[in-house]
């Protein structure tokens, strides 16, 4: 004990020598970035009240093209995703599966007014987009800082692991470029849309001085946010190499506040007003039980219309809500004998082995690839269920519920006899 | 298999129990809802079982596949415990009221309805319009 407390100071003071000298030569550095040019920030509010408009404006470099960086630094996001797509040059399917803890829930760059064309054509393809692609088109690239440093996981899945539910082996991180270029495709994941990603505000005066309009919608992770001009001065293209000057100003922060009933969904990195779900809920599952059956089928697709949520997580979180419903209807058939336990446990063991599998698929598939699977499921249900009011089905029903009725009130008397 | 249910006994094909029952769990935990309404066809049309043994012997085996996929789908990290916790007491509600309009309403209609319903839903996520 004694020599750890003696050891202690003298760490310290090794630490604080070594560290010293660096600080003392930073200072000189941002002196210096300043002097060349440094775009200045600043930021009309410092707190939103979930979302809202606010002003950045400053001065760049004269005749720079600006570009604003905006991110949130306190809250983040899982984002996956399977590229079972086949790769044109090799012919082979790569069956990759990446996987990042670290995505911001919010990001957004900020472009130059003069780049709403290009962002207007990239929305027109649909949910095909290529993120990178844009990125490049309007410059934007310069500007892409923060995702591109995020840890991302990758493993080689196979077809095997993922039936026996695994994500597959874990290989070696990738380069930093490698990293960047997945990020790209990870934040389009995450993000979908050009409008939640990209816009066209920055206002630039020819002397430098730039102003920017920037909306945060509502339904927004809470927390700290960035921002952080990037001024581009100048391109230069030698064959395919291109150099890119640029002048990146310091981080500007702002808080956005979220208020009860609004509450922040860590898992799915939106906030949303939770009455609305709660009444879409109640109201879903009082259909299911006139229906005869879970609510399940309908709350889901709901959910994922109404909230931007992930598929990933409307399916994790809606399967636990009927486990509690289940148990007291298997309780109360079980008081009255009425559950056969080697047809139940001998069907339930392979539905078992199923859904072990399924929630790792879920993982595996992009929201497009879910809705339209969903949708053929859906469509089936809807068949099932006109075939469940055809006359000869409920002709058959009715003999079945009497002789139903019927067994019913007897377990229930002898139930009663026994006890 | 030979199943037992008071005093009557049922032939019932497990193979084709077993190999539904599996598929059936693949999709609905993979979309998070109970398999219900899949499940009991299955088992009346599938393995010819009388309504009254499927009932409560459907739920036994949906049972499984919903503790095994909840779990399943908490380890990926898809479960949002706020998200849940506004879910729940919802679900229980809705449990609660159901019941109550149930015995006014005829089945048949509410089944028609959420045929049409089904269909809207459904083509929509197609993307069909």
């Amino acid at each position: 004990m004694n020599i750890k407390f003696r050891v202690l100071p003298i760490i310290a003071l090794a630490m604080a020598l070594l560290f010293a000298p660096q600080v003392r030569a930073e200072q000189p550095a941002a002196a210096a970035g300043a002097d060349a040019g440094a775009p200045t920030i600043n930021l009309d509010k410092t707190s939103l009240d979930n979302g809202g408009d606010f002003v950045i404006s400053g001065k760049a470099p004269a005749g720079s093209k600006v570009y604003i960086e905006l991110w949130s630094a306190e809250k983040t996001v899982k984002a996956n995703r399977f590229d079972g797509k086949k790769d044109p040059k090799t012919g082979k399917i790569p069956y990759k599966f990446y996987i990042t803890q670290e995505m911001p829930a919010f990001y957004k760059i900020v472009a130059p007014v003069e780049m709403a064309g290009a962002l207007d054509k990239a929305k027109t393809a649909g949910s095909k987009w290529k993120y990178s692609e844009v990125l490049k088109e309007i410059g934007a690239d310069a500007a892409y800082t923060i995702p591109a440093k995020i840890q991302i996981d990758n493993y080689q899945a196979t077809i095997m692991a993922s039936i026996l539910g695994s994500r597959g082996t874990l290989l070696p991180p990738m380069d930093a470029k490698a990293s960047k270029r997945e990020s790209m495709k990870l934040v389009k994941v995450r993000f979908r849309s050009v409008g939640n990603l990209l816009s066209a505000k920055v206002e630039t005066a020819p002397d430098g001085s730039y102003s920017a309009k920037v909306s945060i919608r509502s339904g927004l992770a809470p927390g700290k946010y960035n921002a952080r001009v990037t001024a581009v001065t100048e391109r230069i293209k030698e064959g395919d190499k291109e150099t890119v000057k640029k002048v990146t100003s310091e981080v500007a922060s702002f808080e956005n506040k979220i208020a009860f009933p609004t509450v922040y969904l860590s898992t799915a990195g939106t906030s949303i007003n939770i009455i609305w779900p709660f009444l879409l809920a109640s109201a879903v599952t009082i259909f299911g039980v006139l229906m005869g059956a879970g609510g399940g089928f309908i709350l889901n697709p709901l959910l994922l219309m109404f909230f931007p949520l992930p598929h990933t997580v409307v399916a994790g979180t809606v399967m636990p809500t009927v486990l509690f419903a289940q148990g007291t209807g298997i309780y109360n058939y079980s008081k009255i004998k009425f559950i056969n336990w080697k047809l139940g446990c001998g069907i339930g063991c392979a539905m078992l082995v199923g859904g072990f599998i399924g929630p790792k698929l879920t993982e595996m598939i992009t929201l497009d690839q879910f809705k339209f699977l969903f949708g053929w499921v859906l469509l089936i249900l809807a068949a099932l269920m006109f075939w469940q009011t055809t006359p000869g089905y409920l002709a058959n029903n009715k003999k079945e519920q009497a002789i139903l009725k019927e067994f019913k009130k007897r377990a229930a008397e002898a139930a009663k006899a026994k006890g | 298999m030979k199943v037992d249910f008071w005093g009557q006994e049922f032939e019932a094909n497990m193979f084709i129990g077993c190999i539904g029952g599996f598929l059936i769990a693949i999709m609905s935990s993979m979309f998070g809802f109970g398999g219900g309404p899949f499940m009991v066809p299955l088992m009346t049309l599938g393995l010819r079982l009388p309504m009254y043994i499927v009932v409560g012997s459907s739920l036994l085996a949906i049972f499984f596949n919903t503790a095994m996929g909840s779990f399943r789908h908490y380890q990926f990290g898809n479960f949002d415990l706020v998200l849940f916790l506004v879910m729940f007491p919802a679900a229980i509600l809705g449990g609660y009221i159901g019941p109550k309009i149930a015995k006014k309403l005829s089945p048949v209609v509410v089944k028609r309805v959420a045929c049409a319903g089904l269909v809207i839903l459904g083509t929509k996520l197609l993307g069909l319009f």
